[in-house]
């Protein structure tokens, strides 16, 4: 089947999808998007989450079909073309980043936490992202990213 | 996982007749945080997939004759944001916030969290039998892992348990399910849309092939503004339960004038106590009354070999979840960031 | 697969210099190896048995390639060279002939167009089993009834260690037996990698590894080619810990590859990850510690049984490390210890962060708190007073030569002010998010962990490592590039050598080219040996670079260019002896101490860790927000071996292959961490590093454990602490009063 939608602002067409695909594997595999990663593929680790339509879910449990003429955006479409957004300036700066395979979807979760809560509690970051695993870290510079990026937030708009 | 066709429904009566065209190999899909791990793994074989998040069941509202009438395909996240639900009915929200994750409420339906399938090992790995996926095939866990399964209410053919948080505090406040099938509408209650396995563990719930949900209604209950969701599970978050309350208490100068409570990860269904409730009403409120409802509900608690410990889990959090109602303390866990 | 980058940042030796990968990383430009692609590749997967334990009449491929889209299915028939590969032992066949040995042991391949043409090829290969009785528990693996899983028998190894008075007495004698738990590296990049045909008759692998000759050498024996003929290139890691030193999908990439000429791609899933690579080995320990009334130890006595399942893999070491460090970071004059490691038909077992030392110090730790009661010690005095010093010897009568602060670090631990008493939010309370209490039934413990663990390849192993240093002018500016074979698996290996070059050669703009086998072996990134053995090369590099420059500004090179490549070893270590287990066996040995801060619920068997605080001899913080990053992450596997992390298995399968059910920690399960980092210089070592990834996945397990116990008086002599140890020892406490 044929699927139209929206990535990154852009219209993206993929043809010849099978309807069992995801819209992670659409992503991934169909539309060069690798960005959003394959940890588990069963909605248990977040390293897929995506914006839809405007809310993050896990894209490895959209099938592809349910994208027909969604809005997507990855953490391939957060920079503004070389100025990284703030939150992966956080992360960083914050030493967040080891492996790199659950930091996609780490990103794309605090933009979306930090896009509705600007200054949240530290309570509510940790519940906030316990969707999203990381092996490598123990989320203590995560944290750290979280509270930066809030930080540098709260300066731009004051 | 086995070719199917996609099809996007854009209302109830599409979808129905959709679906009884390819009766048997025909499936609904909501958010898919289930069902579509399940095609993967080949659980679920689904000929034809009929997409039913496009249908105009969206919204949460006031029901004619007073409580709030929630569509099919309200995704969880909202749910638990609302406004009503939040004020009126804590439990509900409670229960939504403490399942899965932030991504994955924004993508589960109200339909679909109703009709989750269990989390019992056996019943996900295809290598395996079980008569809950292969009707007569066995059922392993009696005997084998079986440590997060049933303590109540399950049968030789199966102890798997129901998944679902949202379901306990449906199935406490006694919603209502709206169902459109071949024959019309008609109306569940709850309990009563999930079943016992007894020796047919292949069916969850008493809805017939081509339902489709279409709402939940949640009567008008003063009591439920005092309500608590309290889940046990092995880590601090993301995880199905071991135990789960869900409780609503009304309780004046020290005697329970009523109550409502169910348990979830202990049965095939959400399990409402009814035992429990009986020995409470009309009682004094204190937390020896409170041990022995407990007591009274898992008297018929019949525990495996290594999940015995879900009977003190159980007795230990009514307790506790009902104290903390009478007392008014303990706010809910959760910031709720919607 | 990546270009290699100018770094943009300026970082020496000690700086918290910015990651070179970083960007990528966080614009999700990284290429990991489940995401190279190339126009016409096909999908490889893996057919895997059943049955934990079976013979194999026959595999009908046939099936399988009537499929429109197949274009391969092979079977150990079709492997060309050496049909078994091993890290130590070749004893693991690359696809199973006769006999399967575990469940989920390959059997057969398939390359289709498309990954799920190939997986539903691959569920049509016909496999003619007889299933037979599996061996499951290590205690029986011995046992004349038991099959007899190898030719050699199922004794992968016995190493014994004896010192001192064979028949010790004491004046306090404590006992104890504790269990280990299987756990799983976790690791969340999927084994994955893209294996391409060259036109030489070789092939070229993508792959994510932590030891691309090694690799390299197993593949090309199975292949049949000469090593030169298989061209190994590191793609982007997603996290290793162990799981990836044992080869996964890289023969099976490389022969559908060249079965069908076209580039083969594979990526298991996460449920084929969990049957793909090697855990940490389940223990069954068994200790006797005996010591004077004022608490100093005066004998250790220890066995220690390794399951380690179907292969050997890593078990031999493993079993050594066991054994050297079976009495912790403490001076025993006198010790008697058996480890054994052996054959089951359990899933096999292998290297993961700690490797051996792990296993030890939850049994070692767990004794020493006995101790400290039976002496009316307190449990960080009782350390304290037994620690290892430099000059210290440990069992195998190696003398510490090197710092070896481990009173230091218990006393930087316990003298940290303890956190408040309790938060006010209910997400902090044990049970989390369920809000399960909000204060009732909740009780707190404090307890202690201290590591000790070897830096590097042990036992006379031949360990080295290669860099190439490059030094020209380009763009009118000196550029340096770094070629070497060391595995960036997100510990921030890049980030280092380009720190060496720049503090050796005073060059801003260094690239770290690829990670490749055009370039001698580094040995594996494991062991906590990487940046120190590669480290050493690329210094040693430097140095020649710097030699050939003599005294010339880098600038002022022109066209010339510097060009110079050292295989660098640490000083030489040496077997033990097979009796006795002496000898020089470790290069060095790195420790830490965690004081660990819980909250107990007593009435659901819930654990909240409140506080994790460390102390830890890192020689010389090369990194250190970097070093950090290793001290947290470390921990936070520890903290899941403690309450929540096991693989499941039961009849010899796996119960639990999903990160639904292996749990590891959320970021609400961690709790904050304050560190001490100590810099005290290993003279023997470049910089004075001293490994820095291991030794905190050690301590924070029994400190964990040793504050539950002290929260609720129960014993716990099993890891991962379930609620209900907590709640069925309750009841019957409960019962008594």
């Amino acid at each position: 089947m044929r699927v139209e939608l929206t990535v990154n602002g852009e219209p993206q067409v993929a043809d010849d999808v099978w309807e069992g695909e995801s819209l992670l594997y659409v992503l991934r595999e169909r539309l060069g998007l690798p960005g959003a990663k394959n940890a588990c593929e069963q909605g248990e680790c977040g390293s897929c989450t995506v914006y839809l339509d405007g809310t993050v879910v896990c894209a490895c449990l959209v099938a592809a079909g349910q994208a027909e003429g969604a809005e997507v955006v990855t953490v391939e479409g957060l920079a503004d073309g070389d100025a990284l957004d703030p939150v992966q300036r956080a992360f960083l700066d914050a030493g967040a980043v080891q492996c790199g395979f659950c930091t996609p979807g780490l990103v794309v979760a605090v933009h979306d936490l930090l896009a509705r809560t600007p200054d949240p509690a530290e309570a509510d970051v940790r519940e906030a992202l316990a969707g999203n695993l990381c092996r490598c870290t123990g989320y203590e510079h995560i944290l750290a990213a979280v509270r930066l990026a809030a930080e540098r937030g709260g300066e731009g708009r004051s | 996982m086995r070719p199917f066709t996609f099809v996007r429904a854009i209302d109830a009566d599409q979808a129905v007749a959709g679906y009884a065209r390819e009766p048997e190999w025909a499936m609904y899909l909501g958010g898919g945080t289930n069902l579509v791990d399940l095609m993967r793994l080949g659980v679920a074989e689904p000929g034809l997939l009929i997409d039913v998040t496009r249908l105009p069941y969206d919204r949460v509202e006031e029901a004619p004759g007073g409580g709030l009438r929630i569509g099919a395909a309200v995704r969880n996240s909202d749910l638990a944001a609302d406004p009503a639900v939040r004020r009126d009915y804590p439990v509900l929200a409670a229960a939504l916030l403490a399942g899965a994750s932030g991504q994955l409420r924004n993508q589960a339906t109200v339909g679909g969290n109703l009709l989750q399938r269990t989390r019992c090992g056996y019943f996900q790995d295809v290598t395996k039998p079980c008569n809950k996926r292969r009707s007569g095939s066995g059922c392993p866990a009696v005997e084998g892992d079986h440590r997060n399964l049933a303590i109540l209410g399950h049968s030789e053919h199966c102890v798997a348990t129901h998944p679902s948080d949202m379901a306990v505090a449906l199935t406490a406040l006694g919603a209502t399910v709206h169902v459109r099938g071949r024959a019309g509408e008609r109306i569940v209650p709850m309990p009563g849309l999930h079943r016992l396995p007894g020796d047919e563990p292949d069916r969850d719930t008493v809805l017939d092939p081509g339902d489709l949900i279409t709402a939940v209604e949640l009567p008008p209950l003063e009591l439920a503004a005092r309500s608590r969701y309290r889940k046990v599970r092995e880590r601090a978050s993301f995880a199905f339960a071991l135990v789960s309350v869900a409780a609503a208490l009304d309780a004046e100068d020290g005697a329970v004038r009523d109550c409502r409570i169910a348990l979830g990860g202990v049965a095939h269904v959400p399990w409402r106590a009814e035992a429990a409730e009986e020995e409470l009403r009309g009682g004094p409120a204190t937390d020896d009354a409170f041990r022995a409802a407990a007591d009274a509900e898992l008297a018929a608690a019949r525990p495996l070999r290594d999940n015995g410990y879900k009977v003190p889990l159980a007795r230990e959090l009514i307790v506790r979840t009902l104290a903390e109602l009478r007392d008014g303390t303990g706010a809910d866990a959760s910031g709720g960031t919607p | 697969m990546t270009t290699p980058r100018v770094g943009e940042r300026t970082g020496r030796i000690g700086d918290s210099t910015a990651r070179p990968d970083g960007t990528p990383k966080v614009t999700g430009a990284f290429a990991f190896s489940s995401d190279l692609y190339l126009t016409g590749m096909l999908w490889g997967v893996t057919v895997r048995a059943p049955h934990p334990r079976a013979e194999i009449h026959g595999v009908d491929v046939g099936p399988a390639l009537a499929v429109r889209g197949v274009a391969a299915a092979l079977t150990a028939e079709d492997v060309p060279g050496r049909a078994v590969y091993g890290l130590d032992v070749p004893d693991q066949p690359v696809l199973a002939r006769d006999t399967v040995r575990y469940q989920g042991e390959p059997v057969a391949l398939v390359a289709a167009d498309h990954p799920e043409t190939a997986r539903r090829a691959a569920a049509e290969v016909a496999v003619d089993y007889t299933v037979l009785e599996p061996l499951t528990d290590p205690r029986r693996a011995l046992d004349d009834g038991s099959p007899q899983l190898h030719p050699g028998g199922n004794l992968v190894r016995h190493v014994p260690i004896r010192r001192g008075d064979p028949q010790p007495t004491a004046e306090v004698v404590v006992t104890g037996e504790y269990t280990v738990g299987m756990q799983d590296q976790a690791f969340l990049g999927p084994e994955s990698g893209l294996a391409v045909p060259a036109a030489d008759g070789g092939v070229d692998l993508y792959i994510a590894t932590q030891w691309l000759h090694v690799d390299r050498d197993q593949v090309a024996a199975a292949l049949g080619l000469a090593p030169e003929l298989v061209r190994l290139h590191l793609s982007g890691v997603g996290g290793a810990f162990g799981a990836r030193e044992d080869l996964s999908m890289q023969i099976h990439a490389c022969l559908l590859a060249l079965r069908t000429g076209r580039p083969v791609k594979m990526v298991y899933s996460r449920e084929e990850s969990f049957f793909g690579h090697v855990h940490r080995h389940p223990a069954i320990l068994r200790y006797e510690h005996g010591a004077t009334r004022e608490g100093r130890l005066v004998y250790v006595k220890a066995e220690i049984l390794l399951d380690g399942g179907a292969y050997a893999s890593t078990s031999q070491a493993v079993a050594g490390n066991a054994a050297t460090h079976a009495a912790g970071p403490y001076e025993v004059p006198n010790a008697h210890v058996d480890v054994y490691a052996l054959y089951t038909n359990n899933p096999p077992c292998g290297a993961m962060r700690g490797f051996g030392a792990v296993q030890a110090c939850f049994g070692y730790e767990s004794q020493m708190d006995r101790l400290a009661a039976a002496c009316g010690l307190d449990p960080a005095e009782i350390r304290i007073r037994n620690a290892m010093r430099e000059g210290s010897a440990a069992i195998t009568g190696q003398v510490l030569d090197f710092p070896a602060p481990v009173a230091e670090l218990v006393r930087r631990v316990r003298d940290r002010p303890l956190p408040p008493q309790r938060s006010t939010d209910l997400r902090a309370m044990p049970g989390g998010v369920g809000g399960t209490t909000h204060g009732e039934d909740v009780v707190r413990g404090v307890g202690y962990g201290v590591s000790i663990k070897n830096v590097c390849f042990s036992e006379g192993f031949d360990d080295f490592a290669t860099a190439r240093v490059r030094l020209e002018v380009t763009g009118g500016e000196p550029v340096a590039t770094v070629f070497t074979a060391a595995c960036e698996v997100g510990q921030g290996l890049v980030t280092v050598q380009e720190q060496v070059v720049r503090t050796e050669l005073g060059v801003d703009r260094v690239m770290i080219a690829p990670a490749d086998t055009s370039v001698g072996g580094a040995g594996s990134s494991s062991a906590s040996r990487q940046t120190y053995m590669t480290t050493g090369a690329v210094r040693a590099a430097c140095a020649k670079v710097r030699d050939r420059l003599a005294g010339r500004d880098p600038a002022s090179l022109g066209d010339e260019v510097i060009d110079a490549t050292v295989e660098w070893r640490h000083r030489p270590t040496s077997p033990l002896d097979p009796v006795t287990g002496q000898g020089f066996a470790h290069v060095q040995y790195a420790f830490a101490a965690h004081r660990a801060v819980v909250d107990v619920d007593l009435g659901l068997g819930l654990v909240k860790v409140v506080e994790l605080a460390t102390a830890q001899d890192v020689g010389k913080a090369v990194n250190p927000l970097a070093v950090a990053g290793q001290i947290h992450g470390g921990s936070a596997q520890g903290l899941g071996l403690a309450l929540m992390e096991e693989i499941q298995v039961r009849d010899g399968e796996i119960v639990n292959p999903s990160f639904t059910d292996y749990l590891i920690p959320t970021v609400l399960d961690m709790p904050p961490m304050s560190l001490d980092v100590l810099e005290l210089a290993d003279p023997n070592a470049p910089y004075g590093v001293r490994g820095v990834g291991e030794p905190p996945t050690i301590s924070s397990t029994p400190a964990i454990v040793a504050a539950v116990r002290a929260a609720t008086g129960r014993n716990l002599n099993r890891v991962p602490v379930r609620p209900e140890h907590i709640t069925a020892e309750g009841l019957s406490v409960e019962a008594g009063r």
